[in-house]
Order: C-alpha cells, then sequence, then structure tokens
C-alpha cells in the first residue's frame, strides 16, 4: 500500500516537475497510439458501414471474425507484425521495425476489429431505410457515410473510446516491434515495464497514473461529446 | 414520366420474387399497386429507384434505363413505408432533401413553406422530426417527398400506420397534394378502398406476377381470374358449375338480374344499419338488410339476386 502512495506522489512529481522524460514519453504514446486510432477509423468506419449493410455471401462469417479479432491478443499481433517487418521478413526491406510507425502498424491491427465492430453494430442500429432514403436522394457514396455516420455517431465516440483504450494501454505489440527504445520507441506502457524491472517501482507506479489519468481525460472528453448529442 | 418494365424478372436467392414481362406506367397519372403483403409490390417501387437492380430485363424511365446515377436518381422522389429522418428539426430533414438535390437556398426555403402548409405540418416544421407520432411523422415523410416535386413519385403504403380519423383526413387530401406536387405517381397499398380513392390506373400484383393492369374502372370490372377478384373485394363463388364472383356491394334481398340462393347465418345490428350474412353455394356473403324489413330465420333459404354488371364469370 506505501508504494501505491510513493507512486501517486512519484506521479504528481512527475507532472509538476514538467520532468522532460515523462513529457516526451507521454507525448510520443498520444502521438503513437493517437495516430493508429485516427487510421483505424479511417478505415474501419467505411468497413464497419459496408459490413452492417452489405448483402453479400460469407457476411456473417467476417462479422464473427471481426467480433473474434476485438479480444486479439497484442502480443500476438506484435509478433505477426515483427515477423513481416524484421530483415529477415517479407517487409524487411521498408527498414520500419523498431520505429514509431511499426508500432502505429501494430496497433492499428489491434485497434481495427473493435472499430469495425463498434461502427458495424453502430449502422445496424440505425433505422433499415436511412441509407435508401438517402441514396435515392442523390446523396453519393461518401455523402452517405458521413451523414450515416453522424447518425451514429454515439456508436462512432464508443468505437473511438474501445479503439484508443485498447492501444494506449497495450505493451506486448509495442514492446516487440518498438523495441522499447528510449528517446524513440519508449512510450508510457514499456516505460512502465521498464521502470519496474529496474526496481523503480513508485517511477513505474507514477508512470502508470500519468497513463490512467491521459487515458482517462481523452475518454473524459470523448464521452462529454456524446452524452451531449445523447442530450 | 412514362415508366415501363421490360422483361423483368427480379430473384433473392434461388427465390423469384418478381416476373414482368411487359407493364407500363403511363405518365401524369397516378397509379396503385394493390396486391397483399409480399406480392413484390415495393419490389417494384425499388427497381424503379435503383434500388435494387432486376436480375433479367430493364426499368425504363422515359426511355433511360433505371440506374443509381444521378441525373437519373434526380428524376424520383420516394416516400418509404417506415418514415425515417435524420437528426434534427422536419425542416432539416426537408432542407437536406433538397439541398442533395443541389437547390439553392432561396427556392428551398419557398418549396418547404409550400409543401408544409399543403400537408399541414407548418407547425411542426421547427420540431424535432423523432419526437413526432405517427400521423405527424407520416405527414412529414410524405411532405419531403413532394417538395422535390419530382417528375415520378414513388409512395410505399402513405396511410401506413394512422389510425382512422388521420387515415381518413389523409386520404380525402393525397389526390389534391400529388395533382399539386406530382407528376406521375405510383403508390403501393394493400387497401382496396386505399387504391380505388387514390388511384387513375390499377396494377393488381400477386406472388411476384401482374394479374391486372389498366384504368382503375375497367380492372374493377373485370378481373381476369378469381385470386385477383377476391383480392378486388368481389364475393367469389366458386363451387358453382362455372366460376363466378359477385361485386362488392352488389347483393341485394329478391328478384333481379341474376339470382341465388342465400342460407342466412345470422343479422347484425351495426347501429346506422343491419346487416344480413349468409352463404351462397358454400361462399360466405354479406348485403344489407332494409331498416323494414323482416328479420329471416337462421337456416332458411331466401332469394338474393345481383346487377348482371357487377356479375363476372369465367
Amino acid at each position: 500500500m506505501a508504494e501505491l502512495w510513493d507512486g501517486l506522489r512519484e506521479a504528481i512529481r512527475l507532472i509538476l516537475s514538467g520532468d522532460s522524460y515523462l513529457r516526451d514519453v507521454a507525448f510520443r504514446t498520444i502521438v503513437v497510439s493517437g495516430s493508429a486510432t485516427l487510421f483505424a477509423m479511417a478505415a474501419g468506419v467505411p468497413l464497419g458501414y459496408w459490413l452492417a449493410r452489405g448483402r453479400f455471401r460469407g457476411r456473417t462469417l467476417l462479422l464473427s471474425a471481426v467480433n473474434t479479432g476485438m479480444g486479439m491478443p497484442p502480443v500476438v499481433v506484435g509478433l505477426v507484425v515483427w515477423l513481416m517487418l524484421v530483415r529477415s521478413g517479407p517487409l524487411g526491406g521498408l527498414d520500419l521495425i523498431y520505429t514509431q510507425r511499426a508500432m502505429v502498424i501494430a496497433q492499428f491491427i489491434i485497434a481495427v476489429p473493435l472499430v469495425v465492430g463498434f461502427t458495424a453494430a453502430a449502422m445496424q442500429a440505425l433505422p433499415e431505410h436511412l441509407p435508401d432514403l438517402l441514396a435515392v436522394l442523390g446523396a453519393g457514396r461518401l455523402r452517405t457515410l458521413w451523414l450515416l455516420s453522424r447518425e451514429a455517431n454515439l456508436g462512432l465516440l464508443a468505437a473511438i473510446m474501445a479503439g484508443f483504450g485498447a492501444v494506449v494501454s497495450e505493451v506486448g505489440a509495442s514492446m516487440t516491434v518498438g523495441g522499447n527504445i528510449q528517446g524513440s520507441t519508449r512510450v508510457l506502457t514499456t516505460a512502465i515495464v521498464t521502470e519496474t524491472s529496474r526496481g523503480q517501482n513508485d517511477r513505474a507506479i507514477g508512470l502508470g497514473i500519468v497513463l490512467l489519468a491521459m487515458a482517462f481525460a481523452v475518454n473524459l472528453v470523448l464521452t462529454l461529446v456524446q452524452q451531449r448529442r445523447l442530450r | 414520366m412514362e415508366v415501363r418494365f421490360q422483361d423483368v424478372r427480379f430473384l433473392r436467392g434461388a427465390r423469384c420474387i418478381l416476373e414482368v414481362p411487359s407493364l407500363k406506367f403511363a405518365q401524369g397519372r397516378v397509379t396503385a399497386l394493390l396486391g397483399p403483403n409480399g406480392a413484390g409490390k415495393s419490389t417494384i417501387l425499388r427497381l424503379i429507384a435503383a434500388l435494387e437492380r432486376p436480375t433479367a430485363g430493364t426499368v425504363w424511365l422515359d426511355g433511360a434505363s433505371a440506374s443509381p446515377a444521378r441525373p437519373t436518381r434526380a428524376k424520383v422522389a420516394f416516400a418509404f413505408q417506415d418514415a425515417v429522418f435524420i437528426t434534427g428539426t422536419v425542416r432539416s430533414n426537408l432542407d437536406l432533401a433538397l439541398r442533395l438535390r443541389d437547390l439553392p437556398g432561396e427556392e428551398r426555403a419557398t418549396r418547404i413553406a409550400a409543401v408544409a402548409e399543403a400537408c399541414g405540418i407548418a407547425p411542426l416544421l421547427d420540431r424535432n422530426a423523432h419526437g413526432l407520432s405517427g400521423g405527424e411523422s407520416q405527414r412529414a415523410n410524405l411532405a419531403r417527398a413532394l417538395c422535390l416535386q419530382a417528375p415520378l413519385t414513388l409512395l410505399d403504403e402513405p396511410l401506413a400506420g394512422l389510425d382512422g380519423p388521420a387515415r381518413q383526413q389523409l386520404l380525402r387530401e393525397l389526390p389534391s397534394l400529388l395533382r399539386t406536387f406530382a407528376a406521375t405517381t405510383i403508390l403501393v397499398t394493400h387497401d382496396r378502398d386505399e387504391a380505388l380513392r387514390l388511384a387513375d390506373d390499377l396494377v393488381v400484383l400477386i406472388e411476384g406476377r401482374v394479374r391486372a393492369a389498366g384504368v382503375k374502372r375497367d380492372v374493377f370490372r373485370s378481373p381476369p381470374d378469381a385470386e385477383t377478384a377476391e383480392f378486388l373485394g368481389y364475393s367469389v363463388v366458386s363451387s358453382l358449375e362455372d366460376g363466378l364472383a359477385i361485386a362488392p356491394g352488389a347483393l341485394r334481398i329478391g328478384e333481379g338480374d341474376v339470382t341465388f340462393d342465400l342460407t342466412v347465418e345470422a343479422v347484425a345490428d351495426l347501429g346506422a344499419r343491419r346487416e344480413l350474412s349468409g352463404w351462397i353455394a358454400g361462399t360466405r356473403v354479406a348485403l344489407p338488410l332494409d331498416d323494414g324489413a323482416a328479420v329471416p330465420g337462421v337456416g332458411s333459404v331466401m332469394l338474393v339476386s345481383a346487377p348482371r354488371t357487377a356479375v363476372v364469370r369465367w
């Protein structure tokens, strides 16, 4: 219990002192996980719409695969991405391994099923004839997707929260494909692992509290937007 | 706008939903697609609006095949059976429809004001569209389709979900609304009374096939088969030597052009009038019983008749 209090004190000290290490790691965490979530939204929303509204053979199978993917272990994703990007791997020539871009790719793969699944559920909850109505009125595909996304905004905000929450808190994939290189690929979760392994438990707990506070702040903003729209 | 179906087939999986070798919806007329649930009526509207593609054949809209292309869609207005709205006011929903048709702001405002007045939704314009009652929703749904003033207006069960008085009122108002805002109209209904009141032409569709099509009066007076006649409200007496059907409301007590023996089943007092029900050769029929007439005994046989023009034989 004493370690927890020490951790809390350390977190407050790190934040108030404007610790450059914390600033650097926290900023990188936001950039990497934020980018992965944004890319996942860009790919996942249209895919979710397609899965929700499309009429094609194998749709249910695909939806089941997406739902399974929502629980995909990050470390497995990290391993697969590592095997692809490592120098001897099929995409080794891209020279992405142990870079932030590799971490974004891995986190993108973790977030996409969540965004697709949440989007599909949100789109399926919309009135059945709404896409038809927009089509007859002359809305093109992009405009239809935009208007439907606005209608399903509560579900889509939940998709962002789930996607961001999953990637900002994962450690396995980031560690495997990023390598936890200080000043380059170290993010809050991998920094926590490093501090714990060094026996710096109070610092690890401090970073953990910062991570939690950051995730809470992002989700608070999204929840406020979501609930305002609900009213 | 003239709409023509040419050798159209529509399959869902292996199941044939619609088979229409030839069908024409005349320009400037109101045509009712009449048929029981599952007959393929809404599918016809969806094919015209290019929301579905025919498995075979072509749907022609004024000589151009129906397609999702913007110029073709711009000629069509569609009021779906379920009144669906985007989040916002009734006005913003109507405005979106007109914006998607690239109409300038001033024109949009003028059209919204005109259609809202005509459809009786002017006081609802600034209300949340998702908070409307069933009747208000249907009116707003109709107004959204009519404000487009499209060459072709498609209405899928425009009176669905409306209760008695609201339905009757809209039924009275619809013909004048269609005259003002719609050019050619095709409406789907499963209600014979609705079809006969609203339409110039009738198309009877049963199990995906057109059984009768033409001017309302002709279709109603000469149903081609027992099933169509039954759907049009005829009493079909199929157990007689020749199949025959008696038009709704045509039977009277006593001698006439075509006479039948009626076995009395019951007399119902409906308040304003009395109704005699019974059986003609195994077919149940009902006819009005005059106020002064004696009440016949249950099981007794009496003579009833119908004018020759109200009896169809095959």
